[in-house]
């Protein structure tokens, strides 16, 4: 018994005075994934690799945007949508104050990307920035700037009217050889 | 080959129909439906084996049949000095047999090695397969008011969203607990819900004045149904995370057993440094683990003292977790073929920092507390688990290490970084709760020299293989980690489209909780929250307590305080103005 007192001695007050002074987490702390709407562009990524459905990336009714939905709520802190972003629109973070007083919608994070309707059959089938996006990887290639400018038809194109013109051109022999 | 001896062997009693291998060490032979007893009791008793898992499998998309699974770990009876097969021979022999959907039923093996009861149990709730013979043939795992014929776990069944209607609470049927003959026995329920306990349990104590005479228990208040879940909507990348959470404490070492079960059904090797950081993170699961544990066995007996302090550097292991790792509690860096997150040279030496902390001060606690004879008299002598009870039952962990009986996976089937790693396996005689809270000790010891080990000697190479695995429907193997409670085993056999065919987890609780029948018998009821705690299944605190005299009729209800009071104090017995 007073071996233990005498230890007490030894170390002293240990406790934190939180939550009146802040909790300082280790570098690396896997805390609520962080969303920075301007870097977002809505390719999905995250929402396949999250295993727990966290993540969802969908059209609203009327298909005018695509909607990135994150609901803390289900979120296991896994990282994986981190690790996946291609543009670092979500990241880790240090927060791990996540409770909410009665409201549970407080815990769902939205954004809404504009929709880019296909040039040829005007369907909704992907958002503008990842258009962009696309683009612009394109162009940072050693791509010709014929190519590009046809690239650039095709990635306005949706996935169904792409193949329908891809067997167009190749029927009517105007595929050109690849430089 | 490694188990070739143990299948000629087999082969002398039982017609073996057919012998497949899994992997190096793990063998399947199947045989006749009516040799099953006998195989197993043979591998088990004769050969030096203990029950590591038992799968119920419905087959009859693959073969019309359902399947049993009698997976034994063959590492001798370990009973006395020399009692022990060699350490290149040690492997896993699954007994396999079939069984027709027109009979449904199979012989018990229970009669011949009791260790099987709670998995054949199991089998008639899950999949509705009889066990001719079965001593014990109450429900374990579905609740009471589960519509009979509906067998969850059978591919046909039911959706797995399905949730059948609850009865009323009138009209719920009864559970047949167990009860002793005789007269003065007082029955005492202890649960099923206790606000401070972490998982729901019914325990009935049966007493005559203070001593527990018997005991019987009802667990799975908490089933979640994560199999069936697996099965039908998960892939490998989700499952490591499902399997994670399967239990608070040592989800870390359920998460590495399910994704190795699957890596070793396609013999997938990973490479060396995920292995040791799998190690790793297992053994600072273990400090923390072994730290609650030993604190809480202090706390129940009322000695707060100590309790702060070993929480106290318990706080350093979360904090190395959540150095490692990026979590203090979940780890999350398992995914098939090795990991998602490596550790720096700084995190490192940082951690070789508050590795040295606990080293030092889990040592001054430690002192302290065998320096304290009132704290040692609660301890010692109480909650003995017989040797013998412990041949029969397979019971895991410190719990079996503390009754004399060298089991340790990491030593048995050394995984992983395993093989490289030097160190001591504890072993303490005695049974009794001291004996099993020295082994946590000696663990946590033995934990830090393993973790600065695998610092030490950890390879810089890649942490993931090339994910161009594919896997093969209908392989199957098993995967075992020593968690903090004992060995943690996934079975799992795969399916088409990256999904799971069966995943079979068995939590190392499962295996202890037989035999705590055998150590609650001739102890004081002070003592019944004592010795449930230091099995760890997750501490038993008791919240609510009835107590009925059986022959007077007369009941109490004893609230958490009195009861704790009593478990703290051993004095003013909350029974005595029922005698
Ligand atoms: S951290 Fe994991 S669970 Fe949370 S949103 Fe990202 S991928 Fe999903
Ligand atoms: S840009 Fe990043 S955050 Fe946005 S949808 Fe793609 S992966 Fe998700």
């Amino acid at each position: 018994m007073m071996k233990l007192l005498d230890i007490s001695k030894k170390y002293g007050e240990i406790t934190h005075k939180y939550p009146f002074e802040p909790y300082k987490v280790s570098d690396n702390f896997r805390g609520k994934p962080a969303y920075i709407f301007d870097l977002c562009i809505g390719c999905a990524a995250c929402g396949i690799a999250c295993p727990s459905n966290a993540i969802t990336v969908q059209f609203n009714d009327d298909k005018s945007k695509l909607v990135w939905e994150f609901d803390c709520g289900r979120c296991i802190f896994c990282g994986r949508c981190d690790e996946v972003c291609p543009t670092g629109a979500i990241k880790l973070s240090e927060e791990f104050e996540l409770a909410v007083k009665f409201d549970k919608s407080a815990l769902i994070q939205r954004g809404e990307l504009d929709t880019q309707y296909c040039t040829t059959c005007n369907k909704p089938f992907s958002a503008k920035r990842l258009v962009k996006y696309s683009f612009e990887c394109l162009s940072k290639a050693n791509v010709s700037e014929k190519r590009l400018e046809e690239a650039k038809n095709y990635l306005c194109m949706c996935p169904t009217c792409k193949k329908t013109a891809t067997v167009a051109t190749f029927t009517s022999g105007k595929e050109m050889v690849i430089e | 080959m490694k188990c070739d001896k143990f299948i000629e062997a087999l082969g002398t009693r039982v017609k073996i129909l057919e012998v497949t291998r899994q992997c190096e060490d793990q063998v399947t032979a199947l045989v006749e439906l009516n040799d099953l007893p006998e195989a197993v009791r043979f591998l088990y008793y004769d050969m030096g084996g203990y029950l590591t898992t038992m799968i119920p499998n419905d087959e009859r998309s693959i073969n019309k049949h359902y399947a049993l699974y009698y997976a034994i770990s063959m590492e001798g009876g370990k009973m006395f000095e020399g009692d022990e097969i060699a350490q290149d021979e040690k492997c896993f022999v699954t007994v396999k047999v079939l069984i027709s959907p027109d009979s449904l039923t199979y012989p018990s093996v229970t009669p011949l090695v009791p260790a099987c009861v709670w998995y054949e149990r199991e089998a008639y709730d899950m999949f509705g397969l009889i066990a001719e013979g079965l001593p014990d043939k109450r429900r374990l795992v579905l609740s009471d008011d589960w519509p009979d014929n509906l067998f969850p776990l059978r591919k046909d069944a039911m959706d797995y969203r399905y949730r059948p209607d609850m009865k009323d609470h009138y009209m719920e049927p009864e559970y047949d607990f167990l009860k002793p003959e005789g007269s003065g026995i007082i029955d005492v329920p202890l649960g099923p819900l206790h606000i401070t306990a972490d998982e729901p349990g019914h325990f009935r104590l049966f007493c005559d004045g203070d001593t527990i005479i018997d005991a019987d228990y009802r667990l799975f208040y908490q089933h979640r149904g994560m199999e069936k879940l697996a099965e039908n909507r998960m892939n490998y990348d989700q499952m490591g995370y499902l399997a994670e959470r399967v239990c608070g404490i040592c989800g870390y070492a359920h998460a590495i057993a399910c994704i190795e079960a699957a890596e070793k059904a396609i013999n997938l090797e990973i490479p060396a440094r995920a292995q040791a950081i799998r190690v790793i993170c297992s053994e600072i699961e273990r400090l923390h683990s072994h730290l609650l544990n030993i604190g809480l066995a202090c706390e129940v007996t009322g000695n707060y003292n100590a309790f702060m302090h070993i929480f106290r550097i318990r706080e350093y292991s979360m904090k190395l977790a959540e150095l490692v790792t990026g979590g203090r509690k979940t780890y999350g860096n398992v995914v098939m073929g090795g990991l998602r997150r490596d550790i720096t040279g700084v995190e490192i030496k940082e951690s070789l920092r508050i590795l040295q902390i606990i080293e030092t001060q889990v040592d001054e606690v430690w002192d302290a507390v065998m320096d304290d004879k009132r704290q040692m008299s609660r301890w010692k002598g109480v909650g003995i688990l017989d040797k013998q009870v412990a041949r029969d039952f397979s019971p895991v962990g410190p719990n079996i290490r503390g009754s004399g009986i060298k089991r340790d996976t990491r030593y048995d089937h050394p995984y992983d970084f395993f093989k490289q790693i030097q160190f001591d396996v504890a072993v303490v005689e005695g049974g009794d709760v001291f004996a099993r809270e020295m082994v946590r000790y000696m663990e946590l010891k033995s934990s830090v020299s393993i973790i600065r080990q695998c610092f030490e000697l950890m390879p810089q190479t890649a942490i993931i293989v090339d994910p161009t695995f594919h896997v093969k429907p209908e392989n199957y193997a098993l995967a075992y980690v020593e968690a903090p409670r004992g060995d943690n085993v996934h079975w799992i056999m795969q399916g088409s489209a990256q999904k799971v065919f069966r995943w079979r987890c068995r939590a190392a609780t499962y295996n202890n909780w037989p035999s705590l029948r055998f150590q609650f018998r001739g102890n004081n009821l002070a003592d019944a929250a004592l010795i449930v705690c230091s099995l760890d299944p997750c501490y038993s605190c008791t919240e609510r307590v009835t107590v009925v005299d059986i022959k007077s009729k007369k009941s109490k209800i004893l609230t958490n305080a009195d009861l704790k009071n009593f478990a703290r104090t051993q004095k003013d017995s909350p029974l005595k103005d029922l005698r």
